[in-house]
């Protein structure tokens, strides 16, 4: 294990400067890593972690600052990076599913003569990356095919085949059960005993303790403080993180009034998804947990229709009169909001205007004869803009300028304005700030308050149970059980969404 | 807290060397146009003998008319991010086949009804490919190209067919008012009512979106067939408006009248500074775009240029122009 004060750096990063589009994403952080050390690079989403780190793996270059190995200075590019010894296991997986498992390994890096892959070759040093991790897998087979654990795995192995001197992680444990999560923390101890250099990320704060002998804290942007993991005590990191003593008690739950069924889905299949059912009242927040790739998302977008299922049958019931969604614009027009799980993808138009973007779902009520009624869309955008406190509340800017926890909150915004008897809300603060998180939580809270179904998606346990009056937890496409809220707990949710029997690869 | 991530503009961070340069590349590639076409209008006033003729200007409407109409049709389906129609080629051929043959035969009217019903029917398939089933709207259009042209030689038999010495039709083609022939005046109406209908409509405002996230326009509840569907009819209308245009001015059509009209109107609307990648652009853009490459055309033919080397500008021009496109899009990325 390294020693601070340690003379030998094998990686150092100094006065490290990224702004997008103006808004400061690092500012001013250095860090340096010693040989067979674990760094932990902490903070909440948006710090600027994952920045920094695909700074110091060249896929974005720093408006200033420089990165050096071993006392030589990084050239800009990923390629430089990489030949410098530099890997970087993403946070999104990056793996090329129809692809072999060796094939991913070695991808970009096939060994070859006069052009042609050497297959026996590129096997051998696939197996050795996996060999050298600790996990077995069939080199042959499609990464389409593998859990998301095992992809994840792979993913290393892949950093770890190109023999770095330094490996970066960003969350790797974020998709994984406690027991994969064990058994990965053990395998980044052994790869530091043998000289490597591990800066890794993550906010689960007993993993950090558990493993690193330094550690480093972003706040929004800015270096909070670096420090020797024995001189900290959990508390203190979690402090600075936040930047103020955070309240350990919840905000108070809402005393819900649960009124008539509002929508009801019965026997839904769908890809990833088996045969569930499920009802929300009007004025009832329903949770749905379970682990990422459990079915939930799936679930909820076969319901509403944005993807087509195979079998099901969904009804939306108001003032009495019930009517059978088919299609996802049937759903919308009957009075179905959704927030996708992906906001910058399925969410925005990021290149457009904040009006713009509250304009789409509301454009039938914003116009006259299919012209648009462009006073009435300013009021009704800004309206919705104060309502849901966006910052700076200013609706012709672009999506895209406003931070992850503001993107969120034009989401809301748009669907707040159709006034929707069904709402829809997958991971609705993933990458959100505390403070928008906070805002967002009350948003959907009034939303219910006023009498709206609404549906929650979180793997987030202390969200999902802040917020749900209900929890249905899902693995394997199938709800496993339903807690009432006297009943949930995360031990109770996480043992429900793990299952039993745990193996690793 | 929240405060504190919000890129408020106090805490804004000067402009790095990069951002500085996405700005300039960016506005190069969206505004240039203007800057350009003035440039090149007065350059050809002071330098090319015959540029300011009556005759001239005429003819410079003449031909910019029917490209132009074609150009601001086309470029809903360029915004809705599907690159470009190039069925225009078989649907400026086969409206003026149409417009002559059946009106020599049915009258005005029946071939007015006829030709509508072909451009509904190219909008119909080439949608239909791209919006429901996401055909890749380049190898649609070149196969529909395909199926338009060859159809049309099947029933035409690959002949010439001539309108008759006078008439509605004829008076229309020949037309002006001072230097202005008719047909320019129908590419400046065509230009202002699809400016008006992308501009200030929920269908414009869709196309655009589209363009833009289309999965977020999906998801925002609409029917995104209908969206491709509306942009190719939008553009097999203005091809047809086109065709009738061209074959008036000549009084003679046949089926491979169209040729080359693709990359032109395509050329005019890049040149515009409509972006390939969806979303961003304008009618009025792709009007100044014509504008711009009638006259670059006009300057190369009174300057005695070869025709072989028209094509050849014309064809420097749109590697510029969309890598000018794309180099600004990535610089911002960055």
């Amino acid at each position: 294990m390294g020693q601070t004060g340690n003379t030998e750096v094998a990686i150092e990063a100094s006065h490290i400067v990224k702004t997008f589009g103006g808004a400061i994403a690092v500012d001013d952080v250095s860090l340096r890593i010693a040989p067979g050390e674990i760094h932990s690079i902490v903070g909440e989403n948006g710090a600027g972690k994952s920045t920094l780190m695909r700074v110091m793996a060249g896929i974005i270059e720093a408006d200033s600052g420089s990165v050096s190995v071993y006392g030589e200075p990084v050239g800009s590019g990923t390629k430089a990076a990489i030949d410098a010894g530099i890997a970087l296991v993403h946070q999104e997986l990056s793996l090329v599913p129809e692809m072999t498992v060796a094939e991913n390994i070695l991808l970009g890096a096939f060994p070859t003569t006069f052009g042609f892959t050497k297959y026996e070759e590129l096997k051998e040093i696939a197996s050795a990356a996996l060999a050298e991790i600790g996990v077995s897998v069939d080199l042959d087979e499609r990464v389409s095919r593998l859990s998301v654990a095992l992809r994840q795995f792979v993913e290393i192995a892949r950093a770890v085949a190109r023999q770095p001197r330094v490996l970066i992680l960003d969350e790797p444990t974020a998709t994984l059960t406690p027991a994969e999560t064990d058994y990965l923390l053990r395998m980044l101890q052994r790869l530091a005993e043998g000289g490597m250099a591990i800066a890794y990320i993550s906010h689960r704060i007993p993993e950090v303790f558990e493993i690193s002998s330094n550690v480093t804290i972003l706040r929004d942007g800015k270096q909070v403080l670096s420090s020797p993991i024995v001189d900290l005590t959990p508390q203190e990191v979690i402090d600075s993180m936040v930047g103020r003593e955070l309240k350990q008690d919840l905000e108070s739950h809402r005393v819900a009034n649960p009124g008539e069924v509002v929508l009801s889905a019965r026997d839904i299949t769908a890809p990833r998804v088996n045969n569930v059912s499920l009802d929300v009242r009007a004025g009832e927040i329903v949770g749905l947990g379970g682990l990422v790739g459990a079915g939930r998302s799936e679930l909820v977008r076969a319901i509403i229709g944005a993807d087509t299922r195979t079998s099901g049958r969904v009804t939306l019931t108001r003032n009495g009169e019930t009517v059978t969604l088919s299609s996802y614009t049937s759903a919308v027009r009957n009075g179905v909001g959704y927030v996708p799980e992906e906001r910058r993808t399925d969410g925005l138009a990021l290149i457009m205007s904040v009006s713009d973007n509250i304009r789409l779902p509301n454009r039938q009520q914003l116009s006259r004869f299919g012209f648009k009624a462009s006073r009435m869309i300013t009021e009704f955008a800004q309206a919705l803009a104060d309502k849901v406190g966006l910052r700076p509340p200013e609706i012709q800017r672009e999506a895209g300028q406003y931070s992850g926890g503001n993107q969120q909150k034009i989401v809301v915004a748009k669907w707040l304005g159709r006034k929707p008897d069904f709402m829809v809300l997958d991971e609705p603060t993933r990458g959100v700030d505390v403070g928008a998180k906070t805002e967002i939580h009350r948003l959907v809270k009034e939303m219910a308050d006023n009498g709206t179904a609404v549906l929650v998606v979180s793997s987030d346990l202390p969200e999902l149970l802040e917020l749900s009056d209900v929890i249905h937890v899902m693995r394997d496409g199938r709800i496993t059980g339903t807690l009432t809220r006297d009943e949930a707990s995360e031990q109770s949710v996480m043992s429900l969404a793990a299952g039993e029997a745990e193996v690793v690869a | 807290m929240s405060q504190q991530t919000t890129p408020a503009p106090a805490a804004q961070a000067a402009p790095t060397e990069a951002s500085r340069l996405a700005g300039i590349l960016t506005w190069v590639s969206q505004n240039g146009i203007f800057v350009f076409t003035a440039v090149l209008i007065l350059f050809a006033l002071l330098f090319v003998d015959g540029f300011g003729s009556l005759f001239n200007i005429t003819d410079v409407f003449h031909r910019a008319a029917p490209i132009g109409i074609v150009a601001v049709g086309m470029t809903f389906v360029v915004i809705s991010g599907n690159y470009l129609d190039l069925s225009v080629v078989a649907q400026v051929a086969t409206a003026g086949v149409i417009l002559i043959a059946v009106s020599n035969s049915h009258g005005l009217f029946l071939a007015i009804i006829a030709a509508l019903a072909a451009a509904l029917l190219f909008a119909l398939v080439n949608g239909t490919a791209v919006g429901i089933f996401k055909a890749n709207a380049v190898i649609v259009t070149l196969s529909t190209t395909f199926i338009g042209l060859g159809l049309l030689r099947f029933f035409s038999g690959g002949s010439i067919f001539f309108g008759p010495p006078d008439g509605p039709i004829r008076a229309f083609g020949l037309g002006k008012i001072g230097p202005v022939p008719y047909s320019a005046l129908v590419l400046v109406a065509m230009t202002i009512i699809l400016g008006l209908l992308l501009n200030r409509t929920n269908f414009g405002f869709l196309v655009r979106s589209f363009g833009v996230n289309e999965s977020a326009t999906r998801l925002g509840g609409t029917n995104t067939a209908l969206v491709i569907i509306g942009a190719f009819l939008v553009t097999a209308i203005a091809a047809m408006i086109a065709g009738f245009v061209l074959a008036a001015f000549s009084n003679t059509a046949v089926s491979n009248d169209g040729v080359g009209y693709e990359f032109r109107a395509l050329a005019a609307i890049i040149v515009g500074g409509t972006s390939v990648f969806g979303g961003r652009g304008s009618v009025y853009r792709t009007f100044l775009g014509v504008i711009f490459v009638s006259v670059l055309t006009n300057i190369l033919v009174l300057s005695g240029i070869s025709f072989g080397y028209q094509q050849v500008a014309l064809g420097v021009l749109i590697v510029l122009a969309v890598s000018l496109d794309a180099l600004a899009r990535k610089v911002a990325k960055r």
